[in-house]
């Protein structure tokens, strides 16, 4: 009759191994501002204070505005 | 049914009376101007070259590279209202339009820097003719910039710790080198031939140096290029040439009854310095009857020595002691007008300017109105 | 700019021999630089004048693109000003439009005669205020320079 219940199969993770691979990134700290360079995976914080927020640096595009 | 022919010739005191707006402590009489045809029954008011030839005078009072002073007399204020607008909205100058921003890391955002940039005044060697018109490009269409139309401006800057500086120094300006933004720090780039045609590296430069831009700290840098076009004030205010272009109508104080004594005194500091003088009655003024200066020989009497530095402030009017003894009132067809230019034209040209291009307006559109279909 | 002498150069005849004649002179075209900016700013777009719809020979109304008060109140007064015309106004009818209505009805001649003439009037008013400008200029500066 019924069917026994079947533990379902769980997907495939998406999260892969990938520490310590990858290009370095700078972002500022939101303590002391000094460069942090970090790669995928690294832990987020910064090496010289420790503090825990960091922010993304401005775009290296150039941004066209009116004077207006 | 037009009148034609002018039957009835009305007095020289007539005109001068009708050309006298009142002012009254709280209202004002006689605004709007009535020189039309048919308007005064059997006068002749309609337009002719020559009456206004006699009519209109131009009186100058100063004239120096920046401000210029004079009065248009004899014409109706839709006219002078007309060349004023003109000064202001029409008549081109140079400012920066477009901004491209490379690197701005200091605290004012990128839009606002952009529209503080745009506002300074830029000098400009030779004045506006040197340039062209720089036309703004169709949707999707790229901005046709050559040497002949655009000028190319840097601002390239940026905040570092001054080592020199004594330490625990609490002054930024002192602690740190370039803390403050100044419009100095804009440099131009000239190209083209723009060297020779404006005569110098540093030609075009901020009108006034001393502009703060923005404020900065160690870190934050500024990478910036703009370009400054021809533009007219209806478009943006950083477009108009002066700064600003005003009128306004020449007093008149009439002292309508003899005002003596410590109420002249009063009376002369109800005005602005310079307007109203005491002057001692003579001994003929005292012995003339009915002159109400009788027995009054060698006091102080009010007179009126310059309307024009009057602010029309009306404070005489406020005073009881005063009633009925004074009229103010403003001549409708005489306008003092100050034109202060903001560097890049001369400020006596302006006018002539703002003339021309009514001129040239009113015959551009002369060959349209013939040309309509009748 | 233009070695020629543009309409822009020499607003006024201001030259000694400035007379009536050389002012009211308007059927000579006039040749007017368009690479002059201080004529370009108000030649960007189309500067056209049209009549309005109901428009009869001695009373029509006229809309100009791009214009306003500026052009509006000096035209409204120097058409005022003409013996023929028993009415003259103007209109800005949105303040978001660039358009300017002006009203001619008149006793006598036909509406575009009144603008028409109003236009040769304004320009006439025009170089004569200029050749008063430049006399008084020139007045005043010989004065300072005599003190």
């Amino acid at each position: 009759m019924s069917q026994a219940y079947q533990v379902p199969t769980v997907a495939p993770s998406t999260t892969r191994d990938v520490a310590g691979d990858g290009p370095a990134i700078n972002y500022l700290c939101g303590d002391c501002n000094s460069k942090v360079p970090l790669k995928r995976g690294d832990p987020i914080r910064c090496k010289e204070c420790g503090h825990r927020v960091l922010y993304k640096e401005r775009t290296k595009r150039m941004v066209q505005f009116e004077a207006r | 049914m037009a009148p034609n022919g002018a039957k009835v010739v009305a007095s020289q005191a007539e005109l001068d009376r009708r050309k006298v707006v009142g002012v009254n402590l709280e209202t004002v009489t006689d605004v709007t101007s009535t020189d039309f045809p048919g308007h005064w029954p059997g006068e002749d008011h309609s337009w002719s070259i020559e009456k206004f030839r006699e009519a209109c005078s131009v009186q100058f009072y100063k004239r120096s590279n920046l401000e210029t002073e004079f009065s248009l007399i004899g014409v109706d204020a839709s006219i002078a209202n007309a060349y004023r607008r003109i000064m202001i909205g029409e008549i081109p100058s140079l400012a920066i339009e477009r901004v491209y921003i490379y690197n701005n890391t200091s605290i004012i955002q990128d839009e606002v820097l952009s529209a503080r940039l745009g506002l300074i005044p830029l000098t400009l060697p030779g004045g506006v003719r040197k340039l062209k018109w720089c036309a703004k490009p169709e949707e999707g269409e790229e901005v046709e910039s050559n040497d002949s139309n655009t000028i190319r401006l840097s601002l390239k800057i940026a905040c570092t710790h001054n080592r020199d500086a004594a330490p625990g120094e609490r002054d930024p300006l002192k602690a740190y080198h370039h803390a403050h933004v100044y419009a100095r720090d804009i440099k131009w780039i000239p190209f083209g031939n723009q060297v020779e045609v404006f005569g110098g590296e540093d030609a075009i430069t901020a009108l006034n140096p001393d502009i703060l831009i923005a404020k900065m700290r160690p870190g934050q840098v500024m990478d910036i290029e703009m370009d400054a076009i021809l533009g007219v004030g209806s478009d943006h205010t950083k477009y108009s040439p002066v700064a600003p272009a005003s009128y306004r109508l020449l007093p008149t104080i009439d002292i309508l009854k003899p005002i003596i004594g410590a109420d002249a005194e009063k009376f002369s500091r109800c005005f602005p310095p310079g307007v109203i003088e005491l002057q001692p009655i003579s001994k003929k003024e005292a012995a003339k009857a009915g002159s109400g200066y009788e027995g009054h020989e060698g006091e102080k009497r009010a007179v009126v020595v310059n309307a024009m530095k009057d602010t029309v402030s009306r404070e005489c009017l406020r005073h009881d002691e005063f009633k009925d003894k004074v009229r103010l009132g403003r001549i409708r067809d005489h306008f003092i007008f100050s034109v202060e230019s903001v560097g890049q034209w001369n400020s006596d040209e302006l006018f002539l300017e703002s003339v021309a291009l009514l001129r040239n307006k009113a015959e551009a559109l002369q060959a349209q109105v013939r040309a309509l279909p009748q | 700019m233009a070695p020629t002498a543009t309409a822009n150069e020499s607003p006024a005849p201001v030259d000694a021999d400035f007379s009536m004649n050389d002012a009211a002179d308007f059927d000579q075209p006039i040749e007017r630089d368009e690479n002059d900016p201080a004529n370009r700013g108000w030649l960007q777009g189309a500067h056209s004048i049209k009549t309005l719809p109901g428009s009869s020979e001695t009373a029509a109304s006229f809309q100009f693109v791009k214009e306003d008060h500026t052009l509006g109140n000096a035209l409204r007064y120097i058409i005022m000003k003409n013996p023929d015309v028993e009415f003259c106004g103007y209109s800005i009818p949105h303040p978001s439009e660039e358009l300017m209505n002006i009203r001619i009805q008149t006793y006598e001649g036909t509406a575009l005669d009144a603008l028409e003439k109003g236009l040769s009037d304004l320009i006439a008013l025009c170089d004569e205020v200029s050749a008063k400008y430049v006399g008084a200029r020139e007045a005043f500066q010989s004065q300072v320079a005599a003190v």
